[in-house]
């Protein structure tokens, strides 16, 4: 009976999946957004990866939002868990010399990586999110891989988040002073595929990358120092 | 970054080169072009990151660089990928065997081997081979465990297991 029931399920499932399928024409775009974008996006914004473009650039108030939205994550976070005394940890033993060793190696070749993975925003698959993590990962690495090592700044920190994001702000208001509109590309789009080209996305991006960076990094050191 | 300031100006200026330049070749690595754009702000990116840490670079133990060792460091290369590929038909052999020939166990091996980069080098090559694997390192002994045990005593199993890395390392590195 139940399997009786459960195959005439799915055979509900099957067909309704079907029909609402058919109606989509396979391999042709319906979105008029998406065509527009992929015919007139290089030339209206200078960069090659188009989803920077709509990020950055068609949809770049969205993206203000979205760096707000992680930002207060990050604050919400850290009030909830403030602590007046500093969590005791109850190991600190000093981690193998292959760990250790290979932490010190790897991480400033991670913080290059992942601004590598910012600054080509505009040209390769990636962007100031996704840098600003692989950077946060470099810190994740030096923290669990060094049990010793609390060395860094957190004002430094807050500072560099602060100000990128200031920067992203500024950069779009003065798009209000050439053009009209926030977050105008009003800097020159030089020539597609090279590294200076594409107005004020790379300069965005780059601000996107430290403030991501520096706040996922502020989220780990909240965790791991309330215990 | 790192809370210790005792380090000397001729330890800061070394840890900065070393990582100034391995920072450079991995952006060329990246960027795969030498075309000015990309060069320049390599450069800059490059000097940023090493300036910020030039601190975790200084008591890794990098060698002083000569033709010599450097050609020695590109053999040492070419012999890893050798010994990867035996080790890996050896126990490819033995698992595919009904009979399964392993004896897996524990044993300690010795390194003369001073700097900390020489030992993670090495440490790291051992467990890239199939059938060994570094568990830690303490002073100058390594912990290893080994698919087949086939000699308990210190010298012995150095000889089987580190000696084929180590005599080149001790070239690059001393």
């Amino acid at each position: 009976m139940r399997k009786a029931v459960s195959f005439i399920l799915v055979v509900i499932i099957a067909i309704g999946i079907g029909l609402s399928l058919q109606e989509v024409p396979f391999g042709k775009t319906k979105s008029e957004v998406r065509k527009y974008c992929l015919e007139k996006g290089i030339e209206q914004t200078g960069a090659t990866n188009i989803v920077t473009s709509v990020v950055v650039n068609y949809r770049g108030f969205d993206t203000l939002g979205e760096v707000t939205v992680l930002f207060l994550a990050a604050i919400g976070l850290s009030a909830i868990l403030y602590r007046e005394k500093e969590g005791e940890r109850k190991n600190r033993r000093r981690s193998s010399l292959i760990l250790y060793t290979g932490c010190k190696f790897l991480f400033p070749l991670i913080l290059l990586f992942g601004a590598y993975i910012f600054i080509h925003g505009h040209l390769t698959p990636g962007g100031g999110f996704q840098g600003g993590a692989i950077v946060a990962s470099g810190f994740l690495l030096v923290i669990l891989g060094s049990r010793s090592w609390w060395g860094f700044n957190r004002s430094k920190m807050k500072i560099t988040e602060s100000l990128s994001g200031l920067i992203f702000v500024v950069v779009g208001l003065l798009g209000l002073l050439y053009g009209g509109h926030f977050l105008l590309n009003y800097l020159p789009k030089g020539i597609p595929n090279e590294l200076f080209s594409a107005g004020i996305i790379p300069i965005i991006y780059i601000a996107i990358g430290f403030k991501v960076g520096s706040e996922i990094t502020g989220i780990i050191d909240d965790m791991i120092r309330s215990g | 970054m790192y809370k210790n300031n005792n380090y000397s100006g001729k330890d800061r200026i070394k840890g900065f080169l070393w990582l100034f330049f391995s920072l450079f070749i991995l952006w060329l690595l990246l960027t795969s072009t030498f075309y000015y754009q990309e060069f320049w702000v390599g450069i800059v990116i490059s000097f940023i990151i090493a300036i910020t840490t030039h601190e975790f670079y200084i008591r890794l133990g990098f060698p002083p660089v000569t033709p010599k060792r450097f050609g020695f460091f590109i053999l040492y290369i070419f012999i890893l990928f050798w010994e990867i590929i035996r080790a890996n038909l050896d126990v490819a052999s033995r698992i595919i065997r009904p009979s399964l020939p392993i004896n897996p166990g524990v044993v300690i091996i010795k390194t003369r081997l001073k700097s900390d980069l020489a030992k993670i080098i090495l440490a790291n090559s051992i467990t890239l081979t199939p059938g060994t694997f570094t568990l830690d390192i303490q002073e100058d002994r390594l912990l290893i465990h080994w698919i087949d045990v086939r000699a308990t005593a210190i010298e012995e199993a150095t000889e089987i297991i580190g000696g084929r890395f180590e005599k080149y390392l001790r070239i690059i590195f001393q």
